[in-house]
This record gives structure tokens, sequence and C-alpha cells, in this order.
């Protein structure tokens, strides 16, 4: 019976291996993502994907500690701060921004784009007549951020691809994903798919299923963007200058996100470098 | 006596030859160390450990730990090709392609080898 499951989970990865990512919609391709990551990781739970290094042995750091605490009271500040039109960011968002952050990336009809946390807080500026926050600046939107996601610590992460036009977006998301770029010829699912749980250099891969739980993560002390990390990710494949646009940018998060869902959000924990 | 001299003078020329080679021969073999360990350069030791080297302190398991790579590889031609561009013998392969994309020049590739082929 156990080489009959064993043969099955072989056939079952040499038939992933040979049809490549699914272009049958996004709950199937989180499924398959799941299915791979099964097989090349069965001694960790898909239930832990989303506790990113404490899923694995060698995690670092792995709690919120004293940087992570300064870094939201500072969000705090910047998100109560007034602008001079008397409102702040969070007169822009529902609820003053508390239990929304696991709804985001959300596809916008009116838009017709991918509304991220990022984008949303900088809309808001923009609206107020306010200086937008470089999306990978750990003083502004990283702290802005630090705050906002953790007024929905807990909250399960539940990212809707409900339309044609929302799946064509996350199916940029997921071609960028699977796309080799830069001087290192890397994609992410090099990593985060085919080498997740793997040791690179001193830390385990995390898997992409899961991976948009923990934003942002605490870096150095400094709380590190999921467009943060993209970017320094494609630095280190040695694709820099960056060759993503801001919507390429919000594809990938939105196709992470929804790969994440019902992972429930846990920002701010400390990573190492 | 000449005779004697001359095969004497031809061992001595022999053994400086030999030494002045292997002198050569484990330069090369720690140049390719470094270039192995080096972040700006290889950086191969973020992807696999070298289990017989207590040199190279890694950790990591992306890629296979080597060892004994000369009995599985005695070819230098073929381990080039898999360091030049690994994607030709394997699509799948997620080893950056070191000698197309110019992260190592030639040379630098063969100093490489010279190090992987003493690995035990």
């Amino acid at each position: 019976m156990r080489s009959a499951e064993s043969l099955a989970a072989v056939l079952l990865a040499f038939a992933l291996c040979a049809a490549g990512p699914s272009h049958a919609g996004a709950e199937a391709v989180r499924q398959e993502a799941i299915a791979r990551l099964k097989l090349q990781m069965p001694e960790v739970p898909v239930a832990n994907y989303g506790l990113g290094a404490a899923a694995f042995d060698l995690a670092p750091g792995g709690v919120a500690d004293g940087a992570a605490t300064a870094i939201v009271e500072e969000g705090r500040r910047l998100w109560q701060k007034k602008f001079r039109n008397g409102k702040s960011l969070g007169s822009c968002f529902p609820n003053g921004g508390r239990r929304i952050a696991g709804t985001f990336p959300q596809f916008d009809a009116r838009l017709k784009k991918v509304v991220t946390l990022e984008t949303a807080i900088n809309q808001c500026l923009l609206l107020n007549k306010e200086p937008p926050f470089d999306p990978a600046d750990a003083r502004t939107m990283g702290a802005a951020l630090a705050w906002l996601r953790a007024q929905s610590d807990g909250m399960k992460i539940a990212v809707r691809v409900a339309s044609p036009a929302a799946e064509q977006r996350f199916e940029s998301g997921r071609e960028l994903f699977f796309m080799r770029t830069g001087q290192q010829n890397l994609a992410c699912a090099s990593c985060h798919l085919k080498s997740a749980g793997r040791v690179y250099g001193d830390s385990a891969i995390l898997p992409a299923v899961g991976l948009a739980a923990q934003w942002p993560a605490i870096r150095g002390g400094q709380p590190v963007t999921i467009t943060g990390r993209i970017r320094d990710c494609l630095a280190r494949m040695g694709a820099a200058p960056v060759n993503f646009s801001a919507e390429d940018f919000a594809h990938v998060e939105f196709f992470l996100a929804y790969l994440s869902n019902g992972y429930p959000v846990r920002a701010n924990v400390s990573r190492g470098d | 006596m000449r005779p004697l001299l001359r095969s004497f003078a031809r061992a001595a020329f022999v053994l400086v030859a030999c030494s002045q080679s292997l002198a050569a021969h484990a330069q090369g073999i720690e140049q390719g160390r470094e270039l192995f360990v080096r972040k700006d350069k290889g950086n191969c030791s973020a992807c696999h450990q070298v289990p017989s080297d207590p040199a190279i302190a890694s950790r990591a398991t992306v890629g296979p730990a080597l060892s004994g790579l000369r009995d599985r590889m005695p070819d230098r031609a073929t381990l080039r090709e898999m360091l030049v561009d690994p994607i030709r013998r394997n699509p799948e392969a997620i080893m950056p392609p070191f000698g197309k994309h110019e992260i190592l020049g030639a040379s630098e590739i063969e100093r490489v080898i010279d190090y992987l082929h003493a690995i035990r």
C-alpha cells in the first residue's frame, strides 16, 4: 500500500513537471502548488506553510521583537498624523484600517487594476494632496504597513479572484513568478516552489504557499514590505536595474496572496538578514 | 663523470618542473575554492555543501552535497559544460549559467573545476 502511494506520488510529480504550471484558474494553480510542495516537503504540514521560517528547524527569529514594537509605534504615528486638510490615513479605510489586510490585494473593477495595501495607502495620500510613499521604503511605507497589518494579525487571508479581468491579473502574476530573469537566470519559482524547504546559505527557503502571510517581515531591524522583498530577490538574481513595473509588482503580490488564502496574517515577524 | 652529471641535471630539472607544476595546481585549487565561496563570484557554497572540506562551512541543501566529483565526472569538458550553461543539459536546472551569463570568466571556471576535481 505504501509503495503504491509512493508510486502515485512519483507519477504526480512527473506529471506536474511535464505539464508545467496550469492555466486552469486561480484555485487550480493554488492546489497544484500545494500538491507540488507536499511532495517536496512531506515532513512539513501544509497548515504550517504560513509560519514562515518557524516551520523549519533552522528558523532564525520567528517572533516579534523590540524592533518590531518600535516600528509598529512609528506606523501608528504615521497612520494618525493629520494631513494638511485635517484628515489622516485612517480616514481612507473602512474601520480605520482594522481587520482589512487579509482581503488585500483586491482587483478594482472600476480602476481596472489590482490595488495592494501599498497602492491603497498611496492613493489615499494623493487624494489628500500629500506626497506618496516609496513602496519599498522601510521608514514610511514599511512602518505604515507594519501598523496596518498588525491590526489584522490572526485574520485569515481571503483574497478573491472573482472575474475574468481579475483572473487575467492573477495569470500575469503567475507568469512573472515563473519567469526566469537576471544574470542568475532564476525565477521566483526556482526557489519558492522548486527548492522550497531547502537551505540557501543559512536560511530555509519559504514555500510560495503561505509566503504572503508574513508581511512586512522585520529584517535587520527594518520592516521589509513585499515589494521591497521582491525587489531584493530580483537584485540577487542579477536583474538590476529591476525591470518590473509597479503593476508587475502588484500582480505578483496578488498571485502570492491568493496562494496564501486561509493562512492567518502574521505581521512583523523577525527574520534573519 | 659527464654522463652522470647530465643524468643528475635532468633529474633535477624534472623535479623542479614537477614541483612547480604541483605548486601551480595547488594554487589553482585554492583559487577555485575562493571562487566557490565568494558571494560576488560563484557563491556555490550558498547552495552546495562540501563535506570533505572543513574550510567550506555550509548547511545548504539547494544543490547536492559535493563529494567524489572527480570519480563521478572525470571529464573536465562535461563539468565545464554544466558550469557554462546548465540549462543545455537540464532545462529545469536552477544553477546559474556561470559562463554564458559571464558570472565567471573562462579561466575562473577552469579554477573552479580544479577545485571540484580536488574534492574527495
